[in-house]
């Protein structure tokens, strides 16, 4: 009889890939950030029963489901609702200039006649690349920016809080990304916000995305005192002495009895636009000046996709840890639904870039959460689930991949 | 002063021809070997297939692609990506290719081009480089499609490979390519100063006028282009008239 | 009627193949002595060394064979290294013999000191007529200054300035292009690599294989 080993955050104890993607059953849906804390159950994706998992379940429907046309009516007449005709503001696009962000904003204003004001919560740390693309965003792209970089302090305490308790250092940064576009929205009285792509597009239930619109929970709460950020509340960082509620403004989620009655809302273009995340890349680059990363970003085969944070990296190594699925994996599964790889063509790269240790901006990234190397691997090693890792002659190996080269396959 | 060769470059991934930007992203623009045989019903000098996905799937896989392609292009066919062995090579040429392209294989071993050029002879073997602008006057070698950089000088590189026995240099400029916005020229000229072999330049054109440009500034002996001819915004005969209204020699 | 390619080892035999199947030739590849005296016309292929060339040649036990071929007076055709190898001799690495059916030697491609030279020559130039007219040739109807592909390092210099059939300029030097004697010719150039003038002039073999 076999042991069920255990598994961390309730995940579930059978490791499974989709037959058609990569993807595994481990994948978390999105969750409420500032609500996340230690220990969290996660609800994760949604396998059917032919083993395939509702990203690409959902990008067949794309495919043959949807009317786009009549989708792009959907669009024009929502944007005719809400462009000014005084030169103000209609829409706020957040986001970091990056591929989706900057096809997002230039499509926008130059073929649907928006006038986009840009807003970027700042990553922790510009990558050269990153930085770059932002200008060019703007200097290229024709667009306005507000650029909103929260207190450094807080910030990378709330992060080192975030990697330690939860693994997720990029939590806090999360939840003020979320929060940025209403509440810029909020500030400069636009009642607009386009995001770009709905988290079904990735696996989220597939009910979410007949909806254009996001789940207010995202970025808004009743109660800010109680916001988490690294697992620790607003409230118990106060109580430390170092900073007052002045110092968390970036991060209290507009209110939503507010936002409502200014009538704000926030939509996906990729309700509107059928998204394909690399014909993004081709768009912005003729479009915002935008470059790919002049080399192949650890952990993956790509050059185009989220390239501007030093921390980034270490993000999808903590994914990684936690779920068995790393950088290459999301890239490549995505790819594989919009049809440009195949999924033998991912198995093989995850296998070839899926653990590949991101080396380039590990120093820098300890100092950032203000961690010895050691204490890293500490806190890494904790979060390893037992059903999804194996520690073999000293050496930490998974127990299944997609390509069934893992221990246990 | 030789004739300038105008070549059609085809990025190809399995059946299918793509077009990326600074040598990324797959998306696809139509059949690899319809594509050869209008260019060469255009008037097309030369063809060059280079496999995009060489080196993230360690293979090559080309030669069904020449095999084919042979049968109704009579012109010179190149064929690059994931050369590696000398079989590879054998293989390459005996599907139909007249020329190989390498470029990982030779940065990680640079014997394997003096090795190959004895065997197969300099004309056959074609040195690709991709260069990266690192600062003015300095461009960085990289491998594998545009990703690894290596910290190899592309200029001393160039001198090399034509020391070891290299018939020509096809040089992609990775900042340039797929952008359409014309060639990164003083690439080509630094190189072209130090070298003796011909070189072909590859990356960036959007029109005719840009080749004009780099042809009157470089001393390079061909012009290879991709997004022009895929994206349909000038034909072969368009270039070509171009090229000849500013005096530049081509073949007709 | 069948045309012969010898199979050596070296050349881009797919597609020369392809050229003469694309013309409507019977054409197959062959090292046996007996299908080579057999066939109504041969085609020496061939890329790459001199020497390399003539000791595969040696190798495959085709240098008499191909002698006695012409002897025949059937229409044999060289093409790149395999025009270089019908003659006496190469000075490419060293002195080395070839099939000494036409006279005359093979020489590195002359350049001019002090100037920035581009070897091997590759590129499309043009042919010119000689002193032989180009009818009831390979070349007829090939039109005057027509652009064929070149890729080598060395020419053939034919003793007899009759058996030049065409002349190309490169770097101020005219070099032999293409030779005819009797019914043997060779071509510098790749006729299967020259788009439709150089299968045209395949086609031109491949009618006097028939005849």
């Amino acid at each position: 009889m076999s042991k069920e080993l255990e598994a961390h955050y309730g995940l579930p104890n059978q490791v499974k890939f989709c037959k058609k993607c990569v993807i595994s059953n481990q994948r978390p849906s999105s969750t409420i950030e500032f609500k996340n804390e230690k220990g969290e159950k996660k609800k994760v994706i949604n396998f059917n029963e032919d083993g395939v998992c509702s990203a690409c379940v959902y990008h067949d429907e794309k495919e043959t489901g949807i009317d786009w046309e009549d989708r792009d009516v959907k669009l024009r007449s929502l944007l005719d609702q809400f462009r000014s005709n005084d030169g103000s503001y209609d829409v706020i696009v957040p986001g970091s200039g990056g591929k989706d962000s900057a096809f997002i904003a230039h499509i926008l204003k130059y073929k649907y006649g928006m006038n986009p004001l840009t807003v970027t919560w700042a990553p922790h740390l510009y990558t050269d690349i990153g930085w770059k693309n932002m200008q060019e965003w703007m200097h290229t792209g024709g667009l306005d920016n507000i650029l909103y970089t929260p207190n450094g302090i807080l910030h990378q305490e709330m992060t080192k809080n975030a990697f330690h308790n939860l693994l997720h250092p990029f939590q806090p940064f999360i939840v003020g990304q979320r929060i940025i576009g209403p509440a810029m929205a909020k500030k400069f009285g636009v009642k607009l916000v386009m995001y770009g792509e709905n988290q079904a597009e990735y696996g989220n239930s597939i009910e979410e995305n007949t909806n254009p619109i996001m789940n207010m929970d995202f970025f808004s709460s009743d109660d800010a005192l109680s916001m988490k950020f690294g697992g620790v509340s607003m409230q118990e960082y106060i109580d430390t002495g170092k900073y007052t509620k002045d110092d968390f403004a970036p991060y209290i989620a507009p209110d939503k009895q507010d936002l409502v009655d200014n009538g704000i809302e926030v939509h996906y273009l990729g309700y509107y636009l059928k998204w394909d995340p690399q014909e993004c890349y081709y768009y912005s680059v003729d479009n915002t000046g935008f470059q790919a990363n002049p080399v192949r970003t650890e952990g993956t085969y790509s050059k185009y996709s989220s390239i501007d944070d030093k921390v980034d990296p270490f993000h999808y190594l903590t994914t990684l840890i936690k779920f068995g699925i790393g950088r290459c994996t999301y890239d490549a599964a995505q790819e594989v639904r919009n049809d440009k790889i195949t999924r033998e063509e991912a198995s093989y790269l995850v296998e070839k870039y899926d653990t590949e240790f991101p080396d380039i901006y590990f120093k820098e990234f300890l100092e950032y959460i203000d961690t010895s190397e050691d204490d890293f691997w500490r806190t890494v090693d904790k979060h390893r689930s037992p059903h999804i890792w194996k520690k073999v002659d000293e050496v930490w190996k998974l127990r299944h991949t997609s390509s069934n080269t893992g221990t246990d396959d | 002063m030789n004739k300038i060769r105008v070549v059609a470059r085809i990025d190809v991934k399995n059946e299918f021809a793509i077009k990326g930007i600074h040598l990324e992203g797959l998306r696809k623009v139509g059949n690899p070997n319809t594509m050869a045989r209008n260019y060469y019903n255009d008037g097309i000098d030369e063809i060059v297939f280079m496999d995009a996905v060489a080196a993230y799937y360690d293979r090559n896989s080309l030669s069904e692609l020449i095999q084919e392609a042979c049968k109704g292009v009579f012109i010179p066919i190149t064929v690059g990506g994931g050369i590696r062995t000398i079989d590879d090579i054998k293989n390459a040429l005996k599907s139909g290719a007249d020329k190989v392209a390498i470029n990982t294989k030779a940065v990680k071993d640079p014997n394997f081009i003096m090795q190959s050029s004895k065997i197969f002879g300099s004309q056959c073997i074609v040195s690709s480089i991709e260069a990266k602008l690192i600062k003015n006057g300095k461009w960085e070698v990289y491998t594998d499609n545009g990703r690894e950089p290596t910290g190899k000088d592309v200029i001393e590189w160039a001198k090399h490979v034509g020391e070891l026995g290299a018939g020509e240099i096809m040089l992609t400029s990775i900042d340039k390519e797929g952008t359409k916005k014309g060639f990164d020229i003083d690439l080509y000229k630094s190189v072209a100063k130090s070298v003796s072999i011909p070189i072909i330049a590859s990356g960036g054109m959007g029109q005719g006028a840009d080749a004009v440009e780099l042809l009157e500034n470089a001393d390079i002996d061909a012009i290879a282009t991709a997004s022009v001819l895929h994206c349909k915004m000038e034909s072969v005969q368009e270039i070509k008239n171009t090229l000849l209204q500013h005096q530049i020699k081509v073949r007709i | 009627m069948k045309i012969a390619i010898i199979d050596y080892g070296i050349g881009n035999i797919r597609s020369i193949l392809s050229a003469f199947e694309n013309q409507g030739a019977n054409v197959f590849l062959t090292s046996d002595k007996g299908e080579i005296l057999k066939s109504d016309g041969l085609v020496l292929p061939g890329v790459g060394a001199f020497s390399h060339g003539m000791k595969n040649l040696e190798s495959y036990g085709l240098v008499d064979v191909i002698k006695e071929y012409a002897a025949l007076d059937r229409p044999l055709m060289g093409i790149c290294l395999g025009m270089q190898l019908l003659f006496e001799e190469s000075e490419e690495f060293g002195k080395t013999e070839g099939l000494g059916l036409i006279l005359g030697k093979v020489v590195k491609l002359p350049t001019k000191d002090n100037q920035n030279e581009n070897l091997p020559h590759v590129s499309w130039n043009k042919l010119n007529s000689n002193k032989v007219p180009w009818k009831n040739t390979i070349l007829a109807d090939t039109e005057e200054g027509s652009d064929m592909y070149f890729v080598h390092s060395f020419v053939a210099q034919p003793r007899d300035s009759y058996n030049i059939l065409s002349l190309t300029e490169y770097l101020n030097y005219h070099f032999c292009s293409s030779v005819k004697k009797g019914n043997i010719y060779g071509c510098q150039f790749h006729p299967e690599k020259s788009g439709p003038t150089g299968l045209k002039i395949i086609n031109n073999f491949i009618r006097m294989c028939e005849a």
